[in-house]
């Protein structure tokens, strides 16, 4: 690895996050969303009001009735007000496949422009030229989509924390959030996604001419959130730490199954042929 | 002039059915200026894409500076230094700012002051801290070559060089190479269909066509080869009123001038006696012996 073409690579494709507003707008806005105005607007009422006056909230309260046994159940349960259990469940559970579209969304949006923006711009061919081995590039394309999107997944669960336990303390004198399953879902899941959603942009950014068409197939990598997002309202998978060990560990093979694959066929006739031409 | 640099034998490139590069070989000298002449689509971006190991060749081998492109890739791009066509440069970034970023790929030593002087060698002082999306045509492609030129490369690649210059940058910059190749006797090799230009700047010439190589040569050696007969444009008060004079033939008149045509230079300086004896010459000009009708010529007569 040459650290010092690495780095300049990563340094390169970070300040170029800036300099897109199509890029860091919606980093900037879907963390504001999640992160603050989500469990706020959850919150905030339910200190004044009852929160089943509100709305139709029959689909949450029987899921409450129905939560499987272990611990969660028993914290949930322990509260006294509906609020408070809804609270406690909504911003350590419901919430939590948001933390995995943050990172899904940066990592397909920055990846569109590293890649496919790259050969939109014919800016590969100067960066194949360049006496550079392929594995120092390759590397140095990942993480700089790996690493913004990682950190600010860290960054958006910070705020997400502050916020919640800031609005949410007057109601439980003590801090919410947050749970382990959050710690798994953070260092041991959120990374190997967004690790695959790199993977993705890479495999998109070779069949496509560029950066909107790469960002619009990109942004598909998501449904699969989605999907979950409806398994937990339903059979609340992200609950169970059990599971969300398993589905750390089925993301790290895939990625590790494309590391080994790509590192097998990476040469630069190929790279050139997909990334130039 | 001396070694050999760069070594291409009898390679082949098919891209999607297309046969690109056709058995093509040759070589370039060290501290040569190569001119690469060749139509659109001839193949000379491929080649220069072979040469420094970018794409691979289906078969044939290409040696520069004794490494194989193939498997020592980076020691040759190392060593050479490219202005691609669209000289890749990142348009969001200042023109230092690239510089910087492409002087930490090739390793430069002291990456702010090269980048400083090369700013300064190419004009673009001013334009140190502007983005390049905002340059012209020109700018960018002066910025190209500052690029290309970074890490002192020992072979410097340009394709289509003074493509969008307008005519004193096209002279600024081959008196640029010129002045480079001189100094350090940089190898060059400049692909270009802009015959005029390089004419007076390139050593050798390589005439591709559809990834064939044409013909290869310095440009008397090509001019005795191809070019049989020589139009002779001359500003004399010679009348004459038949098809010939003195046995050679006229192919045009005006007032004043007189256009002869010859079999071959030794005849010049005979025909301008037997004028000279009878009345007074001003000016002769050679037309037809630039390289654009060398290579309408090769073209016609090696397809």
């Amino acid at each position: 690895m040459k650290t010092r073409a690495v780095k300049a690579i990563i340094k390169k494709d970070i300040m170029a996050i800036g300099s897109n507003v199509q890029i860091w707008l919606p980093m900037l806005l879907i963390p504001i969303i999640f992160s603050l105005v989500l469990p706020g607007v959850l919150i905030i009422p339910a200190r004044f009001y009852e929160l089943t006056t509100i709305g139709n909230m029959d689909t949450i309260l029987k899921l409450l009735d129905n939560l499987p046994p272990g611990a969660l159940r028993e914290i949930t349960l322990s509260f006294d007000t509906v609020n408070k259990k809804m609270i406690y469940f909504a911003v350590n559970y419901l919430f939590a496949p948001f933390f995995l579209i943050i990172p899904l969304m940066a990592a397909s949006v920055i990846g569109a422009n590293s890649f496919a923006g790259e050969k939109e711009r014919k800016t590969m061919e100067s960066l194949l030229f360049a006496p550079v081995a392929l594995p120092s590039l390759f590397w140095a394309k990942i993480l700089s989509a790996f690493l913004p999107a990682f950190f600010l997944t860290i960054l958006c669960s910070l705020l997400y924390g502050l916020m919640v336990n800031l609005t949410a303390y007057p109601l439980f004198h003590a801090l919410i959030f947050p749970q382990p399953n959050w710690l798994i879902l953070l260092f041991w899941v959120t990374p190997a996604l967004s690790l695959g959603a790199v993977f993705v942009n890479v495999l998109i950014s070779a069949k496509v001419k560029g950066f909107q068409e790469a960002y619009q197939l990109g942004g598909l990598v998501i449904l699969p959130v989605l999907v979950l997002f409806v398994g937990q309202i339903t059979g609340l998978l992200l609950v169970n730490t059990v599971f969300l060990w398993w589905l750390g560990a089925s993301l790290w093979l895939i990625d590790l199954i494309f590391i080994k694959r790509v590192g097998e066929r990476l040469n630069r006739d190929k790279l050139f042929a997909s990334q130039v031409l | 002039m001396g070694k050999e640099i760069i070594r291409l034998e009898k390679i082949n490139k098919t891209f999607a059915g297309t046969q690109i590069i056709n058995n093509l070989s040759f070589s370039v000298q060290r501290g040569e200026i190569l001119g690469f002449l060749g139509p659109n689509g001839s193949g000379k971006t491929t080649t220069i894409r072979l040469i420094n190991g970018v794409i691979y060749p289906d078969s044939g081998q290409i040696s520069v500076a004794s490494f194989d492109p193939v498997t020592a890739g980076n020691e040759v791009r190392k060593r050479c230094g490219v202005l691609t066509e669209s000289a890749g440069l990142y348009e969001n970034m200042t023109a230092l700012d690239n510089l910087l970023f492409f002087a930490e790929l090739y390793e430069v030593k002291s990456p702010l002051s090269r980048a400083k002087e090369l700013l300064a060698d190419f004009g673009l002082s001013d334009a140190t801290k502007k983005k390049v999306g905002i340059f012209s045509s020109g700018m960018k492609k002066r910025l190209g070559i500052a690029k290309a030129l970074l890490h002192n490369p020992e072979i410097l690649f340009l394709d289509e060089p003074t493509n969008g210059l307008d005519p004193e940058g096209a002279r600024d910059l081959i008196n640029y190479i010129k002045e480079l190749n001189r100094k350090y006797q940089v190898t060059v090799l400049l692909a270009t269909h802009l015959l005029k230009q390089v004419q007076d700047l390139c050593h050798r010439f390589i005439f591709i066509h559809q990834g064939r190589l044409l013909e290869t040569g310095i440009l008397t050696e090509l001019e005795e080869k191809y070019l049989r007969r020589i139009s002779l444009k001359v500003e004399t008060g010679l009348e004459v009123s038949g098809e010939e004079f003195a046995g050679y033939r006229i192919e045009n008149r005006a007032p004043g001038y007189l256009q002869f045509q010859v079999e071959k230079k030794d005849d010049i300086p005979l025909l301008l006696k037997e004028i000279l004896l009878v009345a007074p010459v001003y000016s002769v000009e050679m037309s037809g012996r630039d390289l654009e009708a060398l290579y309408f010529k090769i073209r016609e007569e090696r397809r």
